[in-house]
């Protein structure tokens, strides 16, 4: 009897792809991003501005604040790429240091807005029961708040009328974070909620860890993803609330260049020197496209099935 | 409409009247932080005038007491009286400017869900044409754009640019009162957010529109119309729907600036007048206002949705 023949044994690694190597979510993510031109573009934008940020505390064609550099009014010309305004300041000048509290109020928001929310969301996701009802309970009442409006009053007590802290970026971030806590806090909410159940957190348990480290070691690192995206939309929000408290002038105080108050200038002279109102109009809506684009790349990047 | 919506109904009014009660105490509580003396006008120099202008607003009393007979006035409809202008009750002036700022809010809504969902419904239909791309390009930047640049821009062409253009026989004065004067506040109050629920409707029409049960109704020979419409955009509907509410609290909140910007005399111009004016009365009086208003519209999105989506029941 002949010997069976052996099977052809197929080859394995020829006919399944094995994975060479294990991808990171940061990897992951970089990896679509790379893919999103939208994004990318945003990305870059948002690299311009902060160069730009960094560059005018060092060196601006002229000081921001700097009056009758030429004839008030003036268009561009050559020596003024972007015109003079009211004041015969130059508006290159200012849109420069106008990015500069840009950056501030925008990054110093996402921050603050995350400090808040995050242990928030980690209490009530962790503990769940009444610390999870009072948690809820504030999130709740605070959707129901005309946010920018409470933002508002807040800088304008804080600052003009009880002069506890100067009128400045500081008192504004603080006033937007205050409001603005909820989406980060209902999202780290959610993530916790979900992480806690898995294996992971129950391995952890077992070997002993406390609450502490369970949360800041095993589910908060799972949850950053989430977490930077809604941090990054915080920031678009924050330097609109910014531009929108400056031009009602009730933002950053006269001779700070924040473009909110530089089109609220423009907007007085609109009719005879529309170049003034347009610099920081357009410097403003490139900026919150840029975020809002890199947020929605981001988003995607990190989690393609939380698609709006 | 069933008992359980309306215990639910109920049940929203409740929290709406705990937020509206929230919100309005912390300014009120806010606002008198601020020394009493800050709360008149700088024109009564006297000791005794400061006195009498003090006693005559109830500022001379403690905190507690002002804040309860605060409360008892607003259980009773009544906000008190402008701290600028003696006499001028608050409450029926807030109700007068409500309703201006609810006329440009309804004409922005209608820009935004009406926009919104035609240019996304048909970005879906003709997915990957130029109508598609021109429809999505313009979302994608449209609601970046803040509704006060958007203000702006809209003044400069339609107030400026087309008086030089039509020689000064046909252009946009700013104001209220003259049906002409609705649309631009309107457009530029809506537009950004007319983007987004575009974006939104393109998304989930795509979907929508691949599911069974629309290629079914295509099959049977219904009529386009009825197809997209009842089958179709139904369904879509859903999400937007969701951010309904979070649109709405930013056309209140946007209309601030826009009637700023565009000189209606309504809540929010009010609310920015007397900020800077320091009648800080009329502040607390349209906080109360705008925290009730933006609780009932998001009540209101929130009873619509179970007629869009039988699912959910409350």
């Amino acid at each position: 009897m002949a010997a069976i023949a052996p099977l052809p044994q197929p080859d394995l690694a020829a006919t399944y792809e094995m994975p060479v190597e294990q991808v990171s979510l940061f990897q992951d993510a970089w990896n679509r991003i790379r893919r999103n031109r939208l994004a990318l573009v945003g990305a870059c934008i948002i690299g311009l501005l902060f160069v730009t940020a960094i560059v005018s505390t060092f060196w601006t064609p002229y000081p921001v604040w700097l009056q009758a550099v030429g004839p008030t009014y003036q268009p561009p010309s050559l020596h003024h790429p972007l015109g003079l305004d009211q004041a015969g300041r130059d508006i290159l000048s200012r849109i420069m240091g106008g990015a500069s509290i840009t950056v501030q109020v925008g990054v110093g928001s996402a921050i603050i807005v995350s400090l808040i929310g995050i242990p928030l969301g980690l209490l009530a996701g962790f503990y769940r029961g009444w610390v999870d009802t009072v948690i809820s309970f504030f999130i709740n009442i605070w959707y129901g708040i005309p946010d920018l409006l409470v933002a508002l009053i807040l800088v304008f007590v804080l600052s003009d009328a009880l002069h506890l802290i100067p009128r400045g970026v500081f008192v504004i971030v603080l006033a937007f974070s205050l409001t603005r806590w909820m989406d980060v806090a209902r999202l780290v909410r959610g993530q916790t909620l979900a992480l806690r159940e898995r294996e992971f957190v129950e391995a952890a348990r077992m070997s002993g860890a406390r609450d502490f480290r369970i949360v800041v070691r095993h589910i908060f690192p799972n949850a950053l993803g989430p977490i930077i995206v809604q941090a990054t939309f915080a920031i678009p929000a924050a330097v609109l609330f910014e531009a929108f408290l400056s031009f009602l002038g009730l933002g950053l105080p006269s001779p700070t260049p924040s473009w909110g108050a530089m089109a609220s200038d423009g907007y007085h002279g609109m009719d005879f020197a529309p170049h003034i109102v347009l610099a920081p109009t357009i410097a403003l809506s490139v900026t919150l496209m840029a975020f809002n684009w890199l947020g929605d790349g981001l988003r995607d990047a990190f989690d393609p099935r939380m698609r709006h | 409409m069933t008992r359980g919506t309306a215990t639910y109904i109920g049940q929203r009014l409740v929290l709406i009247a705990i937020t509206t009660v929230f919100v309005s105490s912390t300014v009120f509580l806010l606002l008198h932080q601020i020394p009493g003396n800050a709360f008149l006008n700088e024109t009564r120099n006297s000791p005794e005038a400061v006195a009498a202008a003090l006693h005559h607003y109830g500022l001379d009393l403690p905190l507690p007491q002002q804040y309860a007979a605060w409360v008892r006035g607003v259980i009773h409809g009544d906000l008190g009286e402008s701290l600028i202008n003696r006499g001028v009750a608050i409450t029926p002036l807030l109700i007068r400017e409500t309703s201006v700022s609810a006329t440009v809010g309804f004409f922005a809504l209608l820009v935004t869900i009406g926009l919104g969902l035609i240019l996304g419904v048909i970005a879906a239909l003709r997915q990957n044409t130029w109508v598609d791309y021109i429809a999505s390009s313009a979302s994608v930047v449209g609601y970046s754009i803040p509704s006060f640049v958007l203000a702006i821009f809209g003044l400069l062409i339609a107030g400026h640019y087309l008086y030089i253009w039509t020689g000064g026989t046909f252009y946009y004065v700013p104001g209220w009162g003259k049906p002409e004067q609705i649309p631009l506040p309107a457009l530029a109050l809506g537009l950004p957010y007319a983007a987004y629920v575009a974006r939104l409707t393109r998304a989930s029409m795509l979907e929508t529109i691949r599911t069974d049960y629309v290629r079914t109704a295509w099959a049977k020979g219904l009529r386009p119309q009825v197809v997209v419409i009842r089958h179709a955009l139904r369904n879509s509907l859903i999400p937007v729907v969701t951010i309904l509410g979070p649109l709405i609290t930013g056309i209140i909140t946007g209309s601030v600036v826009i009637e700023n910007i565009f000189g209606i005399p309504g809540l929010g111009k009010e609310f920015i007048t007397s900020i800077l004016a320091r009648d800080y009365n009329i502040v607390i009086g349209v906080f109360t206002f705008y925290a009730a208003l933006v609780g009932l519209a998001n009540l209101a999105v929130d009873v619509i949705y179970p007629v869009l989506d039988p699912r959910i029941r409350y």
